[in-house]
């Protein structure tokens, strides 16, 4: 028997809305697109002790700032049995290039002992882990452009089967100089990239409701799969194994979706091909919200669509991200989060009301 | 309840391409690890390593690891006789922590000392971890459920985890799964940094062991339900009865001192399995050859098994510490030591460590009745992984 998986926490970090489920709320009903895509110094300031900022890089204090957002929302104590599941797709690369910079400047002797631990890519997780006490399963989900939903597919499987009583789950991403400039050198800086962490609690629906948790959503069902494509290629194929497969596992035909939140981030010949997938699986029966042409895409983005999705099952409002700020009248209740990432590796997540 | 049982065995070792190779090393005791010399290492206190032998097979457009990688599974795929029906719906889960990093480093020194840049975006891509399993599931064409887990020296074996609770959970019947890194500058300048590696070979459980060797490599399984191989008629290499994944969140780099996440991993995979520890006869320990790792996970093991309870060693002797391929090189020769009722012995271990209190196969592998054994990987973060093989099919 697999466990109903609720959404019982939400933390946001970002350069248009930091909070929790309110702040995201409150974000996604006059909805705009950021002037910085990069978060201003002090952004996390109240949620990391000085202590912690002098020793945390500023990835991992993203990572640090929007899991204790999302737990201290869901209320759930981690000594009751708590796993952390995070995507990312650079890690904390700042750190890998300051540890080498500090030998190409200087030698054996600018060999940072410190630096090194981050340049392994589950230096967030580990942070995060001790910061909050986080003491089972513990996993790192590297991918490109959908690492955040994955994180949140790979959760929900593990509350569902009854493998932890609950999980942390985000994703988080940085800014980087020498990435941008290399994107930027090879014409690939059409995209709208950005950066922040997003977490949510996710715990079964009768764990929560027996501590009067607030219940903020249900994820019905969560899968990944992987389309032909080349590394880092766009595909042909237009048929999603993975939307297949959770409207199988929620019970639910394509009509029965009000909406969706999809996976665009102005990256066109990868937006193109996920319109088609969504296309072929949905036809055109529900709206598609791309939160990534306003965000800007980072891995924490796709735990945020997840918790849009939730409010928009609740409210029956969804973003419009057609460069205006408005918000549209959709179906409350049963939508689809979706990401599809060159290479070929695509999620999908019913998502219904509380 | 779903069996996961591991049907095809691939690696690529410090002693060369193939898993022959790697048991004839394995069985034979033969220490693999040697003067460095993919990369610098002027300046540097030590400069040891064990690296793959050259010539790699495959595009030298491609990365060291994804050739690696590529060889590997492309072994246990073959050894599982999979075709390409059975790989359209297989899943995929790789642990990788350098990617394509080695080469990376190298334009990154190149664009730092003498301004040239990358020729093109690929080779940007290609630093992610997550490169290696857009390479295998494109060459291999695996359409199932894919992700990359980094969870630092173990993720080799978390892949192989992962893949087993896909499998368990009904998602998939079939699953390709294992880890891969090369060396890398940072890695090997970071360790060094560390000062946590030995300047002459590593000596697991010997008292006057002075750190560890890095390695590198590629070890991939291919994981099926036990119905799907029986009606296959499939060879059943031995059975993934059980795995624990747990996390000390205690320090970044130092294990807990008590061993409390590596004995909750250990008790997890005993109970998952349905097996007692009376009845696991061998450890393939995490076993780096740091006076604090082997000092902690001997004690945690002795809390589980009981001092003396069960046969240890530690393959990163022979073949240094593969990074994220460790976890699923020595889940691999766990399997072997099962199939083979011989266990690989611990190199260069000339004088016990007293607080040890096992019998750590010293030198010689040694003949054993062996039913159950279990690999263990801990990584940086306390990312505490076991996996317990039980021969056969119950």
């Amino acid at each position: 028997m697999r466990a109903r998986v609720v959404i019982t926490g939400v933390g946001v970090v970002s350069a248009a809305v930091t909070g929790d489920s309110a702040a995201l709320g409150a974000f996604l009903v006059a909805p705009f697109a950021p002037t910085a895509r990069a978060l201003g110094a002090g952004a996390v300031a109240a949620l990391i002790d000085p202590g912690e900022s002098r020793r945390l890089s500023r990835v991992c204090q993203f990572t640090i700032a929007a899991a204790r957002l999302a737990l201290r929302e869901s209320g759930l104590d981690p000594a009751a049995g708590l796993g952390l599941v995070v995507g990312t797709e650079f890690g904390d690369l700042a750190s890998t290039h300051a540890f080498a910079d500090g030998f190409l400047a200087r030698g054996h002797g600018g060999l940072s002992a410190l630096l090194f631990p981050n340049t392994v890519m589950n230096t967030m997780v580990a942070t995060t882990a001790i910061a909050v006490g986080a003491r089972e399963l513990a996993l790192t989900l590297n991918a490109p452009t959908v690492a955040g939903e994955l994180a949140v597919a790979r959760a929900t499987a593990a509350v569902a089967s009854g493998r932890v009583p609950a999980v942390l789950a985000g994703g988080v991403d940085e800014l980087d100089p020498v990435v941008e400039r290399e994107l930027e050198r090879f014409g690939f800086d059409a995209e709208r990239r950005s950066e922040g962490a997003a977490f949510l609690v996710l715990e079964p629906r009768v764990a929560a409701e027996a501590r009067g948790a607030p219940v903020l959503g249900e994820i019905s069902a969560a899968a990944w799969r992987a389309l032909p494509a080349r590394p880092w290629g766009v595909g042909r194929t237009c048929r999603s194994p993975a939307i297949e497969a959770v409207l199988e596992a929620a019970g639910a035909r394509a009509a029965d979706l009000g909406w969706v939140y999809a996976s665009g981030s102005c990256d066109d010949a990868r937006d193109r091909w996920e319109e088609q997938v969504l296309g072929a699986a949905l036809g055109s029966v529900a709206p598609v919200s791309t939160l990534g042409r306003l965000l800007g895409r980072h891995a924490g983005l796709g735990v945020l669509r997840v918790a849009a999705g939730a409010w928009t099952a609740r409210s029956g409002l969804l973003p419009a991200t057609d460069g205006a700020t408005r918000v549209e009248r959709v179906r409350p209740g049963r939508g689809l989060v979706h990401g599809l990432a060159r290479g070929g590796t695509h999620v999908a997540l019913v998502v219904d009301a509380a | 309840m779903t069996q996961v049982v591991v049907t095809g065995l691939g690696a690529v070792s410090p002693y060369g391409v193939g898993v022959a190779e790697y048991w004839k090393g394995l069985a034979g005791g033969a220490c693999a690890i040697r003067d460095l010399t993919l990369i610098e290492t002027d300046g540097f206190r030590c400069r040891l390593a064990a690296e793959v032998p050259q010539p790699l097979a495959g595009s030298t457009r491609r990365t060291r690891a994804d050739r690696l990688a590529i060889a590997a599974a492309g072994e246990a795929l073959a050894d599982a006789g999979l075709g390409t029906r059975d790989c359209a719906a297989a899943a995929l889960v790789v642990g990788a922590v350098g990617g394509g990093m080695l080469e990376a480093e190298a334009w990154y020194w190149r664009t730092a000392r003498a301004g040239v840049r990358p020729a093109s975006l690929a080779a940007l891509r290609a630093v992610l971890p997550s490169a290696h399993a857009e390479t295998l599931g494109s060459r291999f064409r695996l359409g199932g459920p894919r992700h990359t887990v980094v969870t630092a020296c173990s993720s080799g074996a978390v892949a192989l985890a992962e893949a087993s609770e896909l499998i368990a959970a009904g998602v998939v019947d079939v699953a390709l799964a294992g880890g891969v890194d090369a060396i890398t500058r940072i890695c090997f300048m970071g360790f060094n940094a560390l000062k946590l590696l030995d300047t002459a070979p590593c000596r697991p459980f010997d008292r006057e062991r002075r750190g560890m060797s890095i390695g590198e490599g590629a070890g991939f399984m291919v994981l099926e339900a036990e119905a799907r191989a029986r009606a296959r008629g499939a060879r059943v290499y031995a059975t993934l009865a059980g795995h624990g994944m747990t996390t000390d969140a205690f320090h970044v780099t130092a294990p807990e001192p008590e061993g409390d996440g590596m004995m909750r991993a250990m008790r997890a995979a005993l109970a998952g399995g349905g097996i007692t520890p009376a009845e696991v006869q061998y450890a393939n320990a995490h076993g780096t050859g740091t006076p604090q790792n082997d000092r902690i996970e001997a004690r945690a093991l002795a809390r589980v098994f009981g001092e003396g309870g069960l046969l240890v060693s530690s393959s990163k002797s022979m073949i240094g510490h593969t990074m994220a391929a460790a976890g699923s090189l020595e889940a691999i020769a766990t399997v072997l030591a099962l199939g083979h009722d011989l266990v690989p012995p611990t190199a260069n271990l000339a004088t016990p460590d007293p607080d040890v209190p096992f019998d750590c196969v010293p030198r010689a592998a040694r003949a054993a009745r062996l039913g159950c054994a279990i690999s263990n990987s801990f990584g940086f973060g306390g990312q505490n992984v076991t996996l317990l093989f039980r021969r056969g099919v119950a």
